[in-house]
Parts: structure tokens; C-alpha cells; sequence
């Protein structure tokens, strides 16, 4: 296929934290809040005056500093985003919304909040005066009492935060606003997607991974101009006369900021038709809609606890949904199987990965291959070698079912 | 066929006596003989290092405490412990039951027999008041466990031919880190029991080979061997089966951590059953997270009212409740006595898991007896003041969790070195009564006691916890830390860099103890005592109390 026009500047983008746009748009006088976790609602880090960057340490093979702090016993992740932060990647954050989503993470965020206590130390790792650190409690539940209190929360520790030390509007106004801003990059995240539903798709998953990225490593008013020129250049690209792959994949799983990781699988036969991992789209780019009526917070709470497939979610019922929520993306996306792909020390997803592996075959007929992987992909040698014959094998039970 | 002994090894035992009589005369002899060898090699020491058999840890003999701690170990420990445990099975279930269970599940049969090695290496050279008042904790728990199994195997439809029997409708089936007292206005009508604190976490610290077949279970169907190994073997049980089916619903949680969520999950997968997740939200600080809390524990009644048609019982809540205040009011007053005196009667690893025990599995008429028996022996301590840990050179106190295989490791810590782990972390979180004089203080006030749960009041929930060890580290008069570092624990892994930080900085004087919960394959025993050694031998530049106990190979033990 023809090459995207702007991919070489989206991939330049991905290259750092503190990329072209960021640096772009805090020149514009925003503040930049990082975060890390789905469970944070980025459109709120989005309202007039700030924007939202989800933390990545791309690169970064070799945190030394950070595993003297976090034992290299802590999921590779976290020990990265932290040692990027020693390195001063990101002093451009004027805060971070943190949540205590997984034990990994949060210690991070520890780590850079300023906690003024006696019994230990702060570090000053963010090296900016303005920077601060909020906490907000999200629920493991999926039901009415978790969205009035997640609601509660987010009013308290971000709205609430934001507007304190940066005089943000929160209004429901601008609100609205950053909803119906990242509703657009949502709509055309789902049409530049909706290309892979395609029987020969005319975008790759690795193209597709660098690109949702960017919506959510860059300040969204300025990544839309690149996301509404690709969408239309999208609408005529031409797909290579034979298939570059054997077969074609989900890829779910923990964690991943890594599109070479997708770019890998791909080299091995599988096209990445669906990205439902922390970071990929299934969730994020869904369309928020706030009704008539309903508080916009609420709303949003709402949303993002009810898009989510994350596995802390407790509940049987949850637990189950998220099993055939993969086997209808399969569906819906025409995937002859599904990787299931999760970090090392990533406790929710070595676990989820176990159940996956069984229920989605044993239940839904999905080939599987359950893969485990560090953050950032050295082994790339092994992993190769699993894809290989995860494709061969799709390719068997596709002759031995006479397709 | 005639009989034959061997001799040989008594003629060479008699002869070693009557030269080492020979060597200290007679008066010494008699005195050793009426009151124990004392601890220190100084004194010509009891080197209780050379009773072990190599690698079983078995005892070559019982060891000799003085005519009066003999005795009283064989009477009013050894043989009292054995009698109620044969008891207590027959009082709470009966001999069938237990038979069919011990048939059924290998957990109560591989760590039923051991159970008395249990108290000798939790008691291993204690004397006078300190092995009496640490005896009655274990005794606590011992029949407290029984009772809990037997609830089970009374209950189980496998062992009833696939009969939901009345005690089964009549029995709740919980995470092990939901707290008992979330059941306690059903407790007139109904039982609560665990559904891993005696397959799991018991059963490790009597025999510690019992657990890894569980860890290897769930590692067998694609586990990584990363996650907690506490929470491994929890899913283990499940994946072999090894869990009786004993109630009709089930109450879940998050507690501690990520994977203990995941276990939750897996589990509800195995069981298919009417459940409820009870959250127990990480940030407990946060007043709005309380509000929460409150809510989903109201939530959880009403699911439990709904399963059972039977309604919360707030006389019966504020029976219990006001018996549990009155265990945690003698708490504090044994705290009280470790603070701010020396003759503090229980040994460390009695009080960690007394404690543990019995403010997670919540009130029962036992822990009420042997607080009665330990206040008794505490008071003469005080009045007479008499120093049951009088060889102690250190106050220690223990931070993090601690190694369930080798719990006991402060029992030989104090033998070997003099270090006397005073009070723990697990020992501290739940510093609260409960109000009862209204419903919403009491909500309020439960709320608060669920979110001070094991392995999260300290560990997780705002890193400030963490490091409230000066705090404590002060309050109980320690000079030194045992810092558990349970490697596959990531929220304590992710602070691990500032409490090397921070030892430095206040020139504490603290020693690693790197272990794996349940999992003694990960880091051994010995590899425990040796870290230990080195740390005392090359930084603190002193000599074993007992160098007998240095190094031996225990690998083989239960």
C-alpha cells in the first residue's frame, strides 16, 4: 500500500513524551496532566486550558535508577515511566491525575507526588515548581453506587484540583466542549478503524497503533488536523493486490504503548485487526454521550467505568461479559484468532490472560495464543517465533475446515 | 521372634551425660537438671541447635526446659493441645466427618498430625511465663481452626453425597480477607467460614510443604510464577478441586491487591455461585471513599437478606461487636505493657498471629478464654516483674508481611541473637473499636475496620502508611527493624528503594528479611537465618547467644 502521509511525523511523535505538540501547545500557555490509566477520564484533562498526555516511556530498555527505588520485581511499565521521570522527561508535566488502579502504577505516582511528611523524604523527580499530584479512588464495581461515587471523585481530585492551582474552567460548558472535542477524535479513530474491518483492510494494525497513540500523547486541538487529513486519504487508498498476511488477529491484553510490538506480529503473517488493550482504542474511542438532563460528570463517570474491560473488575458477571466481549470484537472485526499479550509482573492480566486462554477457545472456538512480554520488546527472537506457528496453526484449522 | 534393641546409641548418649557431669560436677549437673541449661554459650548454653535431626528438623529428644517448663510443656501444652484437638473434632462435627474430610482434602490431613511440631518450633526455647502465655495464643488457634474445618466438612455437599444439608443452608462462604464481623448479625443463625484461611494460610505455617502443590497447580494451567504466591495458592485450591463445597453463596473481595482481584476471578469461575464483591476501596483515607465503602458493605447485607430471607439482626451485631471491643481493649493493654515495661509474656510469632487471626476471623467464645489465660500470666509479669525474654539485646520490630513458612523465624532470632521482636505490622492494623451506640456510627466505624485490613492498612493505601514505622518504631521502644520483603509483593517492591533511603538517612538499624509468603522454594529458611547472621556478625559486630543455632539444614521440615 501506499505509505500515509503523515505516519514518518506521527512515529517522530511517539519518539518522546515531550514531543513536537506538546511542546507546541504548551508554548500556547496549556498546562499538560499526565495520567496513565483508561480509569482517567482523559476528556476531563482535555477541558479549555489544559490537555491531556497518557504517560509513555518510549525506549526505554534500561531502568536503572527506577529499579533500585521499585525492585525489578514491578512490572516494567511502571519501573519505565519511572526512570524517564529521574531522566527529566517529564518535567513538562504541570500535574499528574493519578489513580490506584494497579499497584504498579500508583507507586509511581507516589513517587512524584510531593507529600510534605516527616517519616520520608519527597524526591522532586518532576522538576517543575507548579507541579502537583492528585489521587482519585476508582471503583471495582460496575453498578449505580460506583458511578455516584466515581463521579464524586473525579468532581474532588480533578475538576476540583484543576481548577484550584490552574483556575481551569470545569463548568458544564466547557465540559461539553472537551466532549464533543474528543467525541471528533473518536469518530475518526472509529472511521480510520473501521478500514480493518475490511476483508483486505487498507491500514495496518501497526499504522492504526501509531495513530492512537498520538490522540493520546498529543494535545487533541492539535492532533485533529493530521487524524481528519489521514481519514480522508484513507477513504481512496488503494490495498495491495495479494494479502501481506496469512491471517487476521485480535490483539488484547495489559499495557502496550509499543507499536513495534504490533508491527512484530504483523511481520509474522497476522494483520492487528482490533486493539483491545490498555491504550488501544475499543474503549477510548468510543463515543461519550451526555444526555438531556444527567450531570456531564456523571455521565462520564459512567462512561468510563462501563466501556471498560479492564480485568479489576470483580464481579462474576463482569467477568464473563469481558470473555465474550472479545469473542464479538473477533466477530465483528472477521479475526481468526485472538493474541492475548500481557506484561510481566502485570498481576490483573496474568491472571486474565490464564481464564482467556481457555474460556475464549473452549467456549467460542477462538484459536488463542497467550503471550507474555516486557514493556518494551527484546525478545523479540521468541516472540517471533510463537507468531509463527500461532499463524501456521490458524492456517491448519483453516485447510482442516476446508476454507 | 525375639526382640532386639540397639543400645548402642543410648550407651554412647549416657556416656556423653556422665562426661559432661564429670567436666561441670554435680551441683551444676543438678542445677541444669531442675532448671534447664541457661540460653547463652557464656554460661555453658543448652545448644538447642544440636537437638535437631539434619534436614527433618525433627527432635532427637524432646528438649530439657527444667524439671517445672518440662512439665508443664508436656502437661499443659503437648498433652492438653492433643487432648482438645481430638476433642474439639468431636464436639464441633464429629469423628466422621473429620474422617471423610481427611479422606477427602490432603490440606487437613498433611498438617492435622504436625500441629504439636508447630507449637515446638514456635516455642523452641522459651521458659516460665513467655512459653505459658504464647502457648494459650496457639491453643486459641488451633481451635478455632478445628472448628472451621470441621463447620466445613459438617457442611459439604462432596461428603454428603451431593446433600445441601440444613448446615450448609446455614453456612456463609467468604475470601479469607473479607472480615468475619461483615456476617456477625446472622451470627445467631448462621456460621461464617473462610474459604481459604484453613486450606491456605493455616495449613502453610504448620506444614509447609502442604501449599506448593497449589502454587504449582495454578502455575500448570499458564499462571506465571510472578504474581503473589499467596494468591496463587488460593487459585491453586481451586484448580485441584481441593475446596468443599460448604455454602450456597459466596461474599468476595479485593483485599490486598491486583491479584488478589484476579484470584477473586478465577475462584468465581471454579465456584458459580450467588456471589457478592465486596470492594474494599485502596485510598481509605479519603472521607468520600469511607461514604463509599459504607454503601457497598450495606450493599452486601442487604444481598446476604436477600439469599437467606433472614434480616440483619442489629442486637445480635451489637452482641458481637461489644465482645470484639473488649478483645481489642485487652490488646491495648498488652501494648501497653510492651511500650512501656520489659515483661511482656508472648513471643513474636504468637502475638503476629493471635493477633492476625483473631482480628480477621473476628470474635469467637476461644479468643475470650485465652485472652483470660495471658491477662492472668501478663498481670503476674507486671506485679512480680519478671522479664520473660531475659536474654533480649534487641527490641525489634517487624514491618511488611511476614513469611508464613517461617513465621517462627523470630522464636530462633531471639534464641540464636537476642533479638526480640516486640510487635509487628500485622499486629497493628486494626487499632480500633467499633461504635454501637448508633447504626450509623457503627457503618461508619465498620467501614473503616474493612478498609484496615491485612497486608493494607500499611502496605498499600497511601505510601505514608508505609513508612508510619518510626511512628511505631518509637511508640513500642525498638531499636532495630525486620523489614519482610516479600519479593512478589508489588506495592511493597515499589518502595523499596526509599526504605533504603530512609534506613540510611535516620541511621536505623534494620536487616532485609526477602521471602515469598507461602513459598518456601523461593527463599529458604536457611537463607533466612544466614541473611540474618551476616547482617548481625558483619554490621552489628556481635556473637550468637546460641551458636548451635548459626546453621542447619532444616530444608525437610514441616
Amino acid at each position: 500500500m501506499k505509505d500515509l502521509k503523515h505516519l514518518i511525523y506521527f512515529e517522530n511523535l511517539l519518539q518522546e513524551a515531550n514531543n513536537d505538540l506538546v511542546k507546541q501547545a504548551k508554548a500556547d500557555g496549556k498546562r499538560a496532566i499526565g495520567y496513565t490509566c483508561y480509569f482517567m477520564p482523559e476528556v476531563l484533562l482535555d477541558l479549555p486550558g489544559c490537555f491531556s498526555v497518557r504517560l509513555r516511556a518510549p525506549r526505554c530498555t534500561s531502568p536503572d535508577i527506577a529499579t533500585y527505588y521499585m525492585s525489578s520485581r514491578v512490572c516494567h511499565y511502571a519501573r519505565s515511566l519511572m526512570e524517564r521521570a529521574l531522566e527529566g522527561g517529564f518535567n513538562f508535566l504541570d500535574a499528574q491525575m493519578a489513580t490506584e488502579t494497579c499497584t504498579a502504577t500508583c507507586r509511581f505516582q507516589e513517587h512524584l507526588e510531593q507529600k510534605h511528611l516527616d517519616s520520608v523524604q519527597d524526591m522532586r523527580i518532576i522538576d517543575n515548581d507548579d507541579f502537583f499530584c492528585s489521587f482519585t479512588d476508582v471503583p471495582f464495581k460496575n453498578n449505580q453506587i460506583s458511578y455516584e461515587h466515581f463521579a464524586e471523585q473525579l468532581r474532588v481530585h480533578v475538576l476540583g484540583e484543576l481548577h484550584n492551582h490552574f483556575g481551569i474552567d470545569v463548568s458544564d460548558d466547557a465540559i461539553r466542549a472537551a466532549v464533543e472535542q474528543q467525541n471528533e477524535v473518536s469518530r475518526l479513530m472509529q472511521e480510520i478503524g473501521s478500514y480493518r474491518k475490511l476483508d483486505n483492510p487498507t491500514i495496518t494494525g501497526y499504522e492504526y497503533h501509531v495513530i492512537q497513540l498520538c490522540t493520546l500523547a498529543c494535545p487533541k486541538y492539535l492532533i485533529l488536523p493530521y487524524l481528519r487529513e489521514t481519514a480522508e486519504e484513507l477513504k481512496t487508498r488503494e490495498p495491495d493486490l495479494k494479502k501481506e498476511f496469512r491471517c487476521k488477529v485480535v490483539l488484547a491484553g495489559s499495557e502496550n504503548d509499543d507499536p513495534d510490538f504490533t508491527k512484530l506480529v504483523e511481520s509474522c503473517g497476522a494483520r492487528v485487526v482490533c486493539d483491545r488493550y490498555c491504550y488501544g482504542s475499543v474503549e477510548s474511542r468510543q463515543i461519550i454521550e451526555l444526555p438531556e438532563g444527567v450531570d456531564p460528570v456523571f455521565a462520564i463517570a459512567k462512561h468510563y467505568l462501563s466501556t471498560s474491560n479492564c480485568p479489576r473488575f470483580m464481579p462474576q458477571d463482569e467477568m464473563r461479559a469481558r470473555k465474550k466481549r472479545i469473542a464479538d470484537l473477533a466477530k465483528e472485526y472477521h479475526a481468526d484468532g485472538v493474541i492475548i499479550a500481557s506484561n510481566k509482573f502485570c498481576e490483573y492480566w496474568s491472571y486474565e490472560r490464564v481464564i482467556d486462554t481457555v474460556i475464549l477457545n473452549r467456549d467460542f472456538g477462538l484459536p488463542v495464543c497467550s503471550i507474555e512480554k516486557e514493556y518494551i520488546n527484546s525478545a523479540s527472537g521468541q516472540l517471533r517465533t510463537r507468531f509463527q506457528a500461532f499463524v501456521e496453526s490458524v492456517e491448519i484449522k483453516h485447510i482442516q475446515e476446508g476454507k | 521372634m525375639a526382640i532386639k534393641f540397639d543400645v548402642s546409641g543410648l550407651k554412647e548418649s549416657f556416656s556423653k551425660q556422665v562426661a559432661v557431669m564429670k567436666k561441670e560436677g554435680l551441683k551444676k549437673t543438678a542445677e541444669n537438671f531442675w532448671y534447664g541449661r541457661p540460653h547463652t554459650a557464656d554460661e555453658g548454653g543448652r545448644r538447642i541447635g544440636e537437638l535437631f535431626e539434619n534436614k527433618t528438623g525433627l527432635y532427637k529428644h524432646r528438649e530439657w526446659r527444667g524439671v517445672k517448663d518440662t512439665m508443664y510443656y508436656f502437661y499443659m501444652i503437648w498433652l492438653y493441645n492433643y487432648i482438645f484437638m481430638v476433642k474439639d473434632v468431636m464436639v464441633m462435627g464429629g469423628l466422621v466427618n473429620f474422617a471423610k474430610g481427611v479422606w477427602r482434602y490432603r490440606w487437613v490431613g498433611q498438617t492435622y498430625l504436625p500441629v504439636l511440631h508447630w507449637f515446638d518450633r514456635g516455642l523452641q526455647g522459651m521458659r516460665g511465663e513467655a512459653m505459658a502465655a504464647s502457648a494459650w495464643h496457639y491453643r486459641g488457634m488451633v481451635s478455632t481452626t478445628i472448628r472451621q474445618f470441621q463447620r466445613m466438612f459438617a457442611a459439604d455437599t462432596r461428603l454428603h453425597g451431593g446433600k445441601q444439608n440444613d448446615i450448609y443452608k446455614h453456612t456463609f462462604a467468604h475470601n479469607e480477607t473479607v472480615w468475619g464481623g461483615m456476617f456477625y448479625p446472622w451470627s445467631d443463625k448462621f456460621q461464617n467460614v473462610p474459604l481459604e484461611m484453613i486450606p491456605y494460610f493455616v495449613t502453610c505455617h504448620v506444614n509447609s510443604h502442604v501449599v506448593l502443590n497449589y502454587i504449582d497447580a495454578v502455575q500448570s494451567i499458564g499462571l506465571p510464577g510472578d504474581p503473589c504466591p499467596m494468591c496463587q495458592a488460593e487459585s491453586g485450591i481451586f484448580v485441584l478441586d481441593d475446596v468443599p463445597d460448604y455454602a450456597p453463596l459466596v461474599v468476595t473481595c479485593n483485599e490486598a491487591c491486583d491479584a488478589s482481584v484476579s484470584t477473586s476471578t478465577l475462584q468465581d469461575w471454579f465456584f458459580d455461585k450467588p456471589l457478592f464483591s465486596l470492594p474494599m476501596p485502596m485510598l481509605f483515607d479519603d472521607p468520600l471513599v469511607k461514604k463509599y465503602c459504607e454503601r457497598e458493605i450495606e450493599e452486601c447485607w442487604k444481598f446476604i437478606e436477600q439469599q437467606t430471607g433472614v434480616p440483619f439482626n442489629w442486637d445480635q451485631m451489637v452482641k458481637k461487636l461489644e465482645a470484639q471491643n473488649e478483645l481489642q481493649r485487652f490488646e491495648w493493654e498488652k501494648w501497653d505493657v510492651i511500650c512501656h515495661s520489659d515483661y511482656y509474656p508472648v513471643n513474636g510469632v504468637a502475638q503476629a498471629l493471635y493477633r492476625i487471626y483473631q482480628t480477621q476471623y473476628g470474635e469467637w467464645e476461644i479468643w475470650h478464654k485465652c485472652d483470660r489465660k495471658v491477662r492472668k500470666i501478663m498481670e503476674k509479669c507486671v506485679s512480680k516483674k519478671i522479664n520473660p525474654f531475659p536474654q533480649t539485646r534487641h527490641r525489634v520490630i517487624a514491618w511488611s508481611c511476614a513469611p508464613l513458612y517461617y513465621s517462627n523465624w523470630c522464636t530462633w532470632a531471639y534464641n540464636c541473637w537476642g533479638l526480640n521482636v516486640v510487635i509487628n505490622m500485622d499486629s497493628l492494623m486494626f487499632d480500633m473499636t467499633i461504635r454501637t451506640d448508633s447504626y450509623e456510627n457503627m457503618l461508619e466505624d465498620v467501614a473503616q475496620y474493612h478498609m484496615w485490613a491485612p497486608m493494607r492498612r500499611m502496605a498499600v493505601g497511601g505510601m505514608k502508611h508505609m513508612f508510619e514505622l518510626w511512628e511505631y518504631m518509637e511508640r513500642f521502644n525498638c531499636d532495630m527493624v525486620a523489614m519482610y520483603d516479600q519479593l512478589q509483593c508489588k506495592g511493597v517492591q515499589g518502595v523499596h528503594g526509599l526504605f533504603e533511603d530512609e534506613f540510611r538517612r535516620r541511621d536505623v538499624k534494620a536487616f532485609w528479611i526477602p521471602h515469598a509468603l507461602p513459598d518456601c522454594r523461593t527463599v529458604s529458611r536457611a537463607e533466612i537465618r544466614r541473611l540474618i547472621n551476616d547482617y548481625m556478625s558483619t554490621v552489628m559486630h556481635e556473637e550468637p547467644l546460641d551458636p548451635s543455632l548459626l546453621d542447619f539444614d532444616d530444608s525437610m521440615t514441616w
